[in-house]
């Protein structure tokens, strides 16, 4: 299959031929005798037209450098592009300089300059570059080819001819690809100095949009480089994310009181053409800024120290006003975590538990007549008189017995004859009501000189009648209120002896002596343990006959009422 | 049942379309990113151009290629992923006789591999529902014009001068891609 014959530049140089036998090969015109065919060093083995050199003027660089094809003696020759904005006008691009170093022997005239240029699509040899209008026979080292360089897709060749008196002493050639390689100004940037680094910030808005995107804006880093004395340091800062205005960046690591100079540029094309900024230097001095930095340290740390203060106090007073972590400290039988109070409920402690009967009796009014005489019978028993407090007045019939507070001489002492009324037992029928005790009655014998056999005590200000004639083992108990009792001896009565007892409490038992049935004003004050004794002026006071007073820690005062009846007080001392 | 499956349907087609041009904004700062890291790369290759201006050839540019705004969103990622891996083709060729680094050309498909690699999978799926356009007839002129790269490298034996042509147009190639991500719009 043919290919068709595409175009060239140069149709005598290279003719595309289809082959049958495959593959396809150029054919290449033979040059001209008279064409000078210089060699390249760069690309052995391939022959390449350049134009005739005018001169025997070589240029130092290689052609591979973008220089000269021609060596020229102690000089140097090549093209630079440079590109120079401002905030209002469009770039211009324009060759910058030709610097061509002429020795002093050689060349003393100055030059003059030619510039050629062109797209490249346009070109199939040098000659086809058109000469740039503003740039001919000049002598300054650059030229402005805005007008010429449209096409920011194209790749341009430039061609810069210096010649003196018709003589080319300069010829050289670059290529240039506007887009990729066009030279960016440095940006515009400013430093900051601060307690411990320098911030420089880059302006990148400086930048025109056409000439450098955001995306290439990444890839065209600025480097930093930072002078401080003698060393130059540069840095590469990593720019990530989307760049719209501004980039700042931080250098470290500083010397104090040393004098710092920053300078930005974009990553240039040739690394040996850098455009560099000017230098902005600062002065790097931390230590006044420590001190303030200090300062605000030390007031931060007292901000700190009061607001843990506060906090502090705040929690202790709500704990002391019980608002928070209020204490509860409940009993034991209300703690519910222990799991063996839920499997295993503890039962409560047993109580004592007394068995106690209440025997109600209900008694006739009767008037005791207490006749102590030993044959005296029922008929001498005293009526019980009683009072308009609410005391039952017991005669009493009998020996009376001393002082005694067991129980065993009261058993002795009383008569079993005699119908002494007397509190009855308990049998278990009777119901009074269960007065509140001091506690169970259980037992005999007990000190103080309580009789606890059992029995509750008929309430005194009853008004029920109580069976008195009931005895139990010929025991005659009584309960008198000493300090309401005023005793009556008998006159005629002289073995019988009266015993006046004091006793402590109104439940001790006393015996007394039997009186006559008009003169017996024993009151027998039957009550409870805590009721309070009282004077019933009421009363009739008993004489006592020679009285046995063992006790002698109480204090008596007779006092004679006159017709056989004494007063007798009783300071209950001891007993109280 | 059925009016459910399509409303479900419906809220798929409405999801993907908008991941889908979600996905354009995503694509086009990856697509501008890599054809700067391509372009640097490619200024690494030493090259004089005007040095080769004698076997410089025609290569019939297609016209499609100097107006990147008349293509449409789905007509320009076709447009691209076939530059994409054209160029990738070029690149695989032999390159021993210009002297070039193997480690950028290395860089260099890796990165248009990785920018393929992103276009894939809409390109795909743009193919699967897309009708005749105008670019569909670019498409046959990029192949064209690669073609007659190919053979041009490979009627030049793949000399220094033949590559350096092939440097220029790939120049002139990643500035029409870029010119072409700009108009993917969100």
């Amino acid at each position: 299959m043919g290919i068709k014959k595409p175009f060239s530049c140069t149709n005598s140089l290279y003719i595309m031929v289809h082959s049958h036998e495959g593959g396809t090969r150029g054919i290449r015109n033979p040059p001209g005798p008279d064409e000078a065919r210089p060699r390249s060093e760069v690309w052995p083995g391939h022959y390449q037209l350049w134009p005739r050199a005018q001169s025997s003027v070589l240029c130092a660089d290689p052609p591979a450098r973008g220089g000269c094809r021609q060596s020229w003696p102690n000089g140097q020759c090549a093209l630079r592009l440079s590109f120079r904005t401002s905030n209002n006008r469009p770039p211009k691009p324009y060759s910058d300089p030709v610097t061509p170093r002429v020795s002093s022997g050689w060349l003393s005239a100055s030059l003059l300059f030619l510039l050629l240029s062109g797209p490249l699509k346009d070109l199939c040899k040098p000659e086809d570059m058109k000469v740039v209008k503003d740039c001919i026979n000049i002598t300054r080292s650059f030229c402005d080819l805005t007008h010429v360089w449209v096409n920011t897709t194209d790749m341009y060749v430039s061609r810069v001819v210096g010649f003196r008196e018709k003589a080319e002493l300069v010829n050289c050639m670059g290529s240039f690809f506007l887009e990729s390689d066009r030279p960016l100004d440095p940006p515009e940037f400013e430093i900051v100095s601060f307690t411990n680094h320098i911030s420089v910030n880059v302006k990148f808005q400086s930048i025109d949009p056409r000439i450098l995107s955001e995306e290439e804006l990444q890839f065209y880093l600025a480097f930093i480089e930072e002078h401080a004395g003698n060393s130059v340091k540069r840095y590469q800062p990593q720019i990530t994310g989307n760049i719209t205005e501004n980039f700042n960046y931080v250098i470290d690591k500083l010397i104090p009181n040393t004098n710092y100079c920053v300078s930005v540029y974009f990553e240039p094309k040739d690394p040996r053409k850098i455009n560099r900024s000017p230098l902005k230097c600062t002065l790097f001095q931390p230590r006044r800024e420590s001190e303030s930095s200090e300062s605000a340290t030390m007031g931060g740390i007292i901000t700190l120290f009061l607001i843990t203060a506060v906090f502090i106090s705040t929690v202790m007073i709500l704990k002391r006003i019980g608002y928070i972590c209020l204490r509860n400290d409940f009993p034991k039988v209300l703690n519910f975590r222990r799991l063996s109070v839920w499997v295993f409920p503890e039962l409560p402690p047993l109580e004592k538990v007394a068995t106690v009967e209440v025997i109600h009796i209900n008694r006739k009014k009767k008037v005791w007549n207490y006749n102590y005489d030993d044959e005296s019978d029922a008929e001498n028993e005293a009526a019980p008189c009683v009072n308009s407090g609410g005391y039952t007045k017991h005669g009493l019939t009998g020996r009376l017995c001393p002082a005694s507070t067991t129980s065993a001489s009261l058993e002795d002492c009383s008569d079993p004859n005699a119908e002494e009324p007397y509190l009855p037992e308990p049998k278990g029928d009777a119901e009074t009501p269960m007065a509140p005790g001091p506690g169970p009655w259980q037992s005999e014998g007990t000190s103080g000189g309580y009789q606890t056999r059992g029995t509750l005590r008929q309430d005194p200000t009853s008004e029920e009648d109580s069976d008195s004639t009931e005895r139990s083992e010929g025991r005659i108990v009584f309960n008198v209120n000493l300090n309401s009792v005023c005793v009556r001896a008998l006159e005629d009565d002289k073995d019988s002896e009266v015993t006046l007892m004091s006793p402590s409490r109104p439940e001790e038992t006393v015996v007394l002596e039997d009186l006559n049935e008009t003169e017996s004003s024993l009151s027998v004050a039957s009550e409870e343990r805590t009721q309070l004794p009282f004077t019933d002026p009421s009363m009739e006071c008993l004489r006592p006959q020679d009285a046995p007073s063992d006790q002698s820690d109480t204090s008596e005062s007779d006092v004679d009422m006159g017709d056989g009846y004494i007063v007798r007080q009783v300071n209950l001392k001891k007993f109280n | 049942m059925t009016y459910w499956c399509l409303f479900q349907m419906v809220l798929l087609l409405c999801f993907s379309t908008t991941a889908l041009s979600r996905n354009y904004s995503l694509l086009r700062f990856q697509q501008r990113r890599s054809v700067v890291v391509c372009q640097k790369l490619l200024r690494q290759l030493p090259s004089t151009p005007q040095h080769c201006l004698e076997v410089r050839m025609d290569f019939q540019v297609p016209e499609e290629m100097k107006q990147a705004q008349q293509f449409q969103e789905e007509d320009a990622i076709l447009v691209i992923y076939e530059m994409l891996q054209q160029i990738f083709g070029i690149l695989t060729r032999d390159f021993s006789s210009t002297g070039w680094s193997e480690t950028v050309i290395e860089d260099l498909l890796v990165e248009l591999q990785r920018q393929m690699d992103h276009l894939e999978p809409i390109q795909k799926e743009i193919m699967q529902r897309k009708n005749f356009t105008t670019g569909d007839m670019a498409i046959l002129h990029l192949k064209k014009y690669y073609f007659n790269l190919g053979q041009y490298l490979k009627s030049m034996e793949y000399n220094s001068c033949a590559w350096t042509v092939m440097r220029v147009q790939m120049l002139m190639n990643f500035s029409f891609l870029k010119s072409l991500t700009g108009y993917l719009h969100d």
